[in-house]
């Protein structure tokens, strides 16, 4: 896994000479055996004994101008938290992740470090990386564990009411700065669980939902008022809000809008759309029926079209449910856009990996339910805007898949709910809405916006580095002063 | 024998002396309509359909009580007759829901609802578990009698479903006294009667007692004799008619009873009494505990092998490979412990395996509830390790008695508690899903037929041995069939008879089924005090839910429900609609919004029961707090000034077009509300309809109210009366949506439906409620729930709206509340019809 992240993110350089001192090599993280994690929803990656993490922090060279720092979204002062692990100090290696980095438990899991931090370290350039993602996860962990409770700083109420729509990745951040600047936070949640798609999206096996629910609480205590069941969008609009009173608003809706292949027979019963497949198990928690009442999907072999990580979700998830899972990619392993660990992670527990294979049509039974995909060689053309080769159609290459779920993992477009109902606020191509780089704010003032709902479908991190951003700009609008750090 | 001669509609017919004149014609192939007589009951005549004229006999004998005798002249057909038989038909059904037979819309609609609706109330065939096998209602299809000039009573009697095995619904009962007939020739002493008199009779238990305190043994024998909807079989009720029947033999305790394994597609939907006679009599476990043992969730359906401590699942060969070589390692100082509820050839071939291998062997018997299931002194030897490896044949240890044990094989069919504790897990069929023979208690040898399919990997106890003893290398356990094992088990001991009487005592039923608790499996049996590790279901006591204002079913089926929502109620607009969840583990489930009031924070729905989570919701009561209200969601109906608006309601749309009439009407439309029901009795809110329309219709299916028909045939009225409507609005079921499209279609008047399919968040974000209108893919949540009625592709919708049809049916008997069994009266669990 290792070997093809690096050989990925550092192409065409052969792996170098051994450094001059004796070197410790990346630790590897335990984790759960594959044949016996593909029937389970437990969490695959074990995580780091106190031990491991101290020998593997202090591979850190501690830089004098870090790459890894660059690399990440938020800025955490990796050197710092790193040594402090070294030293055996974890709570403080905690505290410090935690002054840039509202959700550590969540980012050492689900951010792809082979791309930011850890592609930034210097290590990485002659041997592998310091694994950055996994000392985040055991500084949390061990902090959660211990039950470490964060001390909300004393700060004098501001009198200032902000409103923060979506519970997700960049709402909770945007939430937890500006409620540790004494300012009155309320967060608005469509679904009846805060979370967004560390709820939803993200499996337990790869997230677990307690520690997610953790964060959460962890928010209330600093003061923030959290509204589930409530659609913004449909429930009150965002120039209501203002009316109601809030001073500023964070927008932080999301990519909740499934894209669908357009394909004859999509709307063929077991065709799920990524999202919902993933909302009922994970939200819904439709594997522990009868306990939970959300009908039990029970596939025997399921498809997923896509080849990101959302596509690699679903396609685990459906294996622990049973089915023999394939997955259907139009392009070649090269171009994969999931995490290599996701992908590994996945071809170890048993999901086939179809490339060059285009899904063309849905085909259904007399009852209109799903018993097939049929499909279509590819074969790869010329690069096209993304940079990617373009897949091209193999003539006469028509094939079967027989199946009877039909997981469509292609991506999502922003949702719709707030930019339909919001007339000032301008709204790009993609249906994102524009912001100023700067501060976030959109095009009307006092609202603004974070997340996938402004960059499209991307990370958790990226999503709360722009609600950092965000929080700062809101509470210099509310206040007329700097944001102090935190 | 002696013979007698008689004329039967002018043919010379012979019959046995002693028979009835019914029997006599019957046996002539001479057809007589009946309803209470059954062949294996007694004549009782109760249902008046097979009077007869008798030469020389004064009025209309009922030929099932008539003794036929010699030179008797016997007319079956006669206008005076079937005028008679009308009536009589007529009378029976005025006291049984029947729109759906008189319904002109029938034809189409079982073709568009194939599967009856899973209503809680039946108030038509359409919404009765029964109707493919309902005797009454053939009868009448077979009269085809459209025209019934007695009004329906309906008699809103109680819902009785907090009993353990059935649910009762007095209301579609005939009187034909087949049940409480058949009760008294099987047990002497029958449970229930008939009680009250004139229009209250009906059929009861002596002070109208719970059955659990009845004396009813739950053999279900009145369940396979009505022949109505009106007793069923709570577990297999709604999963259809079963397509195969198979004799077989309950293994379940010694006694060995021959039963019926009724299945559907493979899997056991129930198992009843081979014939109606006392000896052929079931216990309550028999009767209802086969289907929901072999159907449980806890079913073992892989293979498994441990490592590091977790068992996790394998293929068969490898968990063979590991489990022979388990027992090769201790082999000479093995146990195994095998349950008594398995076949001969299971067992003997066990004890083969036991030989072999030099292992310490014991059957588990059977036990009822208060005796301890006895264990073999050699198990004494696991803690002075004499006995290093177990075979274990069911749940029959605990953690503390396997202690220090090198090797533990489970061979079994359900979780157990230890199965972590296994080196090699083996998932064995149940019941009815292997072949071979039984031994009873008696001493008959009999023979179990596989009848439904084992879920996941399950395999035959004699199959994964044979296997087991191949890799063993053991010629011992080399059989090429079952039927050789079988002819080498010989001559087997008889097992002791089981103590005290299930069939008589339904405390007494086994209380174990290979170690495992039978009250863990069939939770009804925590009723009569079984043992069980399940606590009692808690009601949901959320502090921060939404408190439940109020409740009351309108009408039979159809509840209202206010809840306070501030932030719902505050923001409403007509055509909203909100998604509920009773409990945290609830689905999330849509509704329209019938009403609110934002002064008082509050939001009335009309919720119809046809599902668990409908159910859910009006099994609450007021003070009860729901876990989530989230809305209003979905876009509110544009109101403007058209003209003439028509608006159709059916079921819940009654209550969804009542915001939407108001608000036209407010706008300067001229509003006609048009609402129907399959009967005068199911109508509701036609006067609160009445303050905010112009104009209120009524159309009935039975045709007892206003129009006879749907909304469409008064939309065809008002159009042919009225001339220019500008619109029309349709809320309802969605075969009444389709049924307005279709009417209106050529019409050329914009007519809108609101949709209603499976929805998730209702947000947009998963597309669950995917619709086709026009051609395109469409979102009811967020694009709709209003869509052009004449662009909507309706197949795709019903399609979609059945994605779950299986699974539902399946949650269903698990929403009985515990609660209601032990306590009755502390839910409202079928209480209360509210008129």
């Amino acid at each position: 896994m290792d070997k093809k992240t690096r050989m990925k993110t550092v192409p065409g350089k052969s792996p170098a000479k051994r450094p001059k001192r004796p070197a410790i090599p990346r630790q590897p993280m335990p984790e759960q055996d594959p044949r016996r994690r593909r029937f389970n929803f437990e969490e695959v990656p074990l995580g780091y004994s106190e031990e491991t993490a101290r020998l593997e922090a202090s591979r850190c060279l501690q830089c004098k101008k870090p790459g890894c720092v660059a690399g990440c979204p938020v800025n955490i002062n990796i050197p710092a938290f790193v040594a402090l692990i070294a030293k055996g100090h974890f709570v403080e290696a905690l505290e410090k992740l935690k002054e840039q980095n509202a959700l550590p438990a969540v980012c050492g899991r689900v951010c792809p470090q082979e791309s930011q931090c850890e592609a930034g370290c210097i290590l990485g350039k002659k041997d592998d990386p310091v694994a950055i993602g996994r000392l985040e996860r055991f500084a949390a962990d061990y902090a959660r564990e211990a039950g470490h409770q964060q001390l909300a700083c004393a700060v004098d109420p501001t009198g200032r009411k902000a409103a923060v729509v979506g519970a997700g990745p960049s709402g909770i951040t945007v939430a937890g700065d500006l409620a540790r600047w004494g300012h009155k936070v309320v967060v608005f949640e469509a679904l009846h669980l805060a979370g967004g798609v560390l709820m939803y999206g993200i499996p337990q096996f790869r997230l677990p939902k307690e520690i997610v629910q953790y964060e959460i609480n962890n928010l209330k205590k600093l003061g923030v008022e959290i509204r589930t069941d409530t659609a913004i969008g449909m429930t009150r609009t965002v120039d209501q809000l203002l009316e109601d009173g809030y001073d500023a608003v964070f927008v932080g809706t999301g990519a909740g809008l499934p894209i669908f292949l357009h394909i004859p027979g999509e709307n063929a019963v077991g065709v799920y759309s990524a999202n919902e497949f993933l909302t009922r198990v994970n939200l819904m928690k439709a594997y522990d029926f009868p306990k939970y009442a959300t009908a039990p999907i029970r596939p025997q072999r399921a498809v997923t079209v896509g080849g990101g990580n959302v596509a690699m979700d679903s396609a685990r998830t459906a294996l622990r449910l049973g089915a023999e899972s394939t997955i259907v990619y139009r392009r070649s392993l090269e171009e994969l856009p999931a995490r290599a660990e996701e992908v590994h992670h996945a071809q170890e527990e048993g999901v086939a990996l179809n490339f060059l294979t285009a899904p063309k049509r849905i085909l259904v039974d007399d009852q209109n339910r799903v018993t097939g995909v049929k499909c279509l060689r590819m074969e790869l053309g010329k690069p096209d805007v993304s940079g990617r080769r373009r897949p091209v159609e193999v003539p006469g290459s028509e094939f079967v898949v027989e199946a009877d779920t039909v997981i469509v993992a292609v991506g999502n477009r922003p949702n719709p709910l707030v930019p339909r109902t919001s007339p000032g606020i301008e709204v790009g191509k993609r249906g994102t809405i524009v912001t100023d780089k700067k501060n976030m704010m959109t095009s009307k003032p006092g609202v603004f916006a974070g997340g996938d709902i402004v960059s499209g479908a991307a990370t958790v991190i990226s999503a709360m580095g722009q609600g950092k951003q965000a929080a700062r700009a809101m509470h210099a609008y509310m206040t007329g002063e700097e944001a102090p750090c935190l | 024998m002696a013979v007698i001669n008689l004329t039967i509609d002018g043919k010379d017919v012979e019959a046995k002396a002693g028979s009835t004149v019914l029997q006599a014609a019957r046996q002539a192939n001479i057809p007589i309509p009946t309803i209470c007589d059954h062949k294996d009951l007694s004549p009782y005549g109760a249902c008046r359909m097979c009077i007869v004229e008798i030469e020389g006999v004064r009025g209309y004998p009922t030929s099932c009580t008539t003794p036929a005798v010699e030179g008797m002249q016997v007319r079956t057909r006669s206008p005076e007759l079937e005028t008679l038989r009308r009536r009589t038909l007529e009378m029976m059904l005025s006291g049984h829901p029947n729109s759906c037979l008189v319904c002109v819309h029938r034809k189409a609609c079982e073709a568009l609802r194939p599967r009856p609706t899973k209503a809680g109330r039946t108030t038509r065939c359409g919404f009765c578990s029964n109707r493919e096998e309902c005797a009454l209602r053939s009868m009448a299809l077979q009269a085809g009698q459209r025209d019934l000039r007695l009004p329906t009573l309906y008699a809103a009697h109680n819902l009785e479903r907090d009993d353990p095995f059935m649910d009762r619904d007095y209301n579609l009962c005939i009187l034909c006294a087949r049940c409480w007939r058949i009760c008294e020739k099987i047990h002497g002493k029958p449970a229930i009667s008939i009680i009250n008199r004139g229009k209250q009779a009906r059929v009861g238990t002596a002070f109208n007692k719970s059955h659990v305190h009845s004396g009813c043994t739950f053999c279900g024998s009145c369940i396979d004799i009505c022949p109505t909807g009106t007793l069923s079989d709570r577990f297999a009720r709604w999963q259809g008619r079963p397509d195969a029947r198979e004799v077989s033999t309950c293994i379940l305790c010694p006694e060995g009873c021959s039963l019926t394994a009724y299945t559907k597609g493979g899997q056991l939907v129930s198992t009843a009494m081979t014939a109606f006679e006392p000896e052929a009599s079931l216990c309550a476990l028999g009767r209802f505990g086969c289907a929901q043992i072999v159907n449980a969730p806890v079913r073992l359906l892989r293979p498994a092998i441990k490592d590091n401590g977790k068992p996790f699942a394998v293929d068969w060969d490898s968990a063979l490979d590991a489990a022979a070589d388990g027992l090769r390692n201790h082999s000479g100082s093995l146990g195994i412990l095998v349950s008594q509820a398995t076949s001969r050839e299971d067992r003997f071939l066990y004890r083969r395996l036991a030989r072999a291998l030099g292992a310490k062997i014991a059957v588990i018997p059977t036990v009822p509830a208060g005796r301890k299931q006895p264990l073999p002194k050699w198990l004494a030897g696991i803690k002075d390790k004499n006995v290093t490896g177990l075979i274990l044949g069911g749940n029959f240890l605990d953690e503390e008695q396997l202690a220090g044990l090198g090797f533990l094989l489970i061979i079994d069919g359900l979780l157990s508690p230890v199965q972590e504790r296994a080196d090699v897990l083996l998932p064995a069929a149940l019941l009815f899903e292997t072949a071979g023979t039984f031994r009873t208690a008696a001493g008959r040898v009999k023979t179990l037929v596989k009848t439904s399919r084992a879920p996941g990997m399950a395999r035959p106890e004699w199959e994964i041995l044979r296997a087991l003893g191949q890799r063993l290398g053991l010629k011992a356990l080399a059989f090429d069939s079952l039927a050789e094992i079988s002819a080498a088990v010989g001559n087997d001991r008889a097992p002791k008879a089981f103590k005290g009487g299930p069939r008589h005592d339904v405390r007494r039923v086994p209380a174990f089924f290979r170690g495992h608790r039978t009250a863990d499996l069939v939770p009804a049996l925590t009723a009569f005090g079984l043992p069980a590790a399940a606590s009692l279901s808690e009601k949901s006591d959320a502090a921060d839910g939404f408190a439940l204002l109020e409740k009351r079913e309108l009408v039979p089926n159809m509840h209202l429900l206010r809840i306070k929502a501030p932030q719902v109620a505050a923001y409403a607009k007509p055509g909203q609609f909100v998604i509920l969840m009773a409990r945290e583990t609830s689905e999330r489930t849509p509704f329209t919004l019938a009403d609110w009031d934002a002064k008082d924070g509050s939001i009335s729905l009309i919720i119809e029961e046809v599902g668990r989570s409908s159910r859910e919701l009006v099994s609450l009561t007021k003070g009860d707090r729901l876990a989530h209200v989230s809305g209003p969601l979905g876009n509110a109906f544009p109101i403007e000034k058209k003209g003439t608006v028509v608006l159709g309601g059916g079921c819940y749309g009654i209550g969804g077009i009542l915001p939407l009439a108001r608000a036209l009407r407010e706008t300067g439309n001229r509003v006609i509300s048009v609402i129907e029901a399959a009967s005068a009795y199911l109508l509701f809110w036609e006067e609160e309809l009445r303050t905010v329309s112009h104009e209120v219709r009524v159309a009935t299916k039975d045709g007892s109210r206003g129009t006879l028909g749907g909304v469409q045939e008064v939309f065809q009225q008002i159009v042919d009366q009225q001339g220019q409507v500008d619109m029309f609005i349709a809320m309802g079921c969605t075969f009444m949506m389709r049924m307005v499209a279709e009417q209106t279609k050529p019409w050329n008047v914009p007519t809108f439906v609101a949709l209603n399919p499976i929805m998730v968040d209702g947000t947009g974000m998963c597309g669950a409620c995917r619709v086709s209108v026009h051609e395109e893919t469409k979102f009811a949540c967020i694009d709709g729930p209003f869509f052009d009625a004449h662009g909507v592709d309706w197949d795709e919708l019903a399609c979609r709206k059945n994605a779950y049809a299986r699974e539902e049916v399946e949650a269903l008997p698990q929403t009985v509340d515990l609660n209601a069994l032990m306590f009755p009266g502390t839910t409202c669990q079928g209480r209360g019809c509210g008129r």
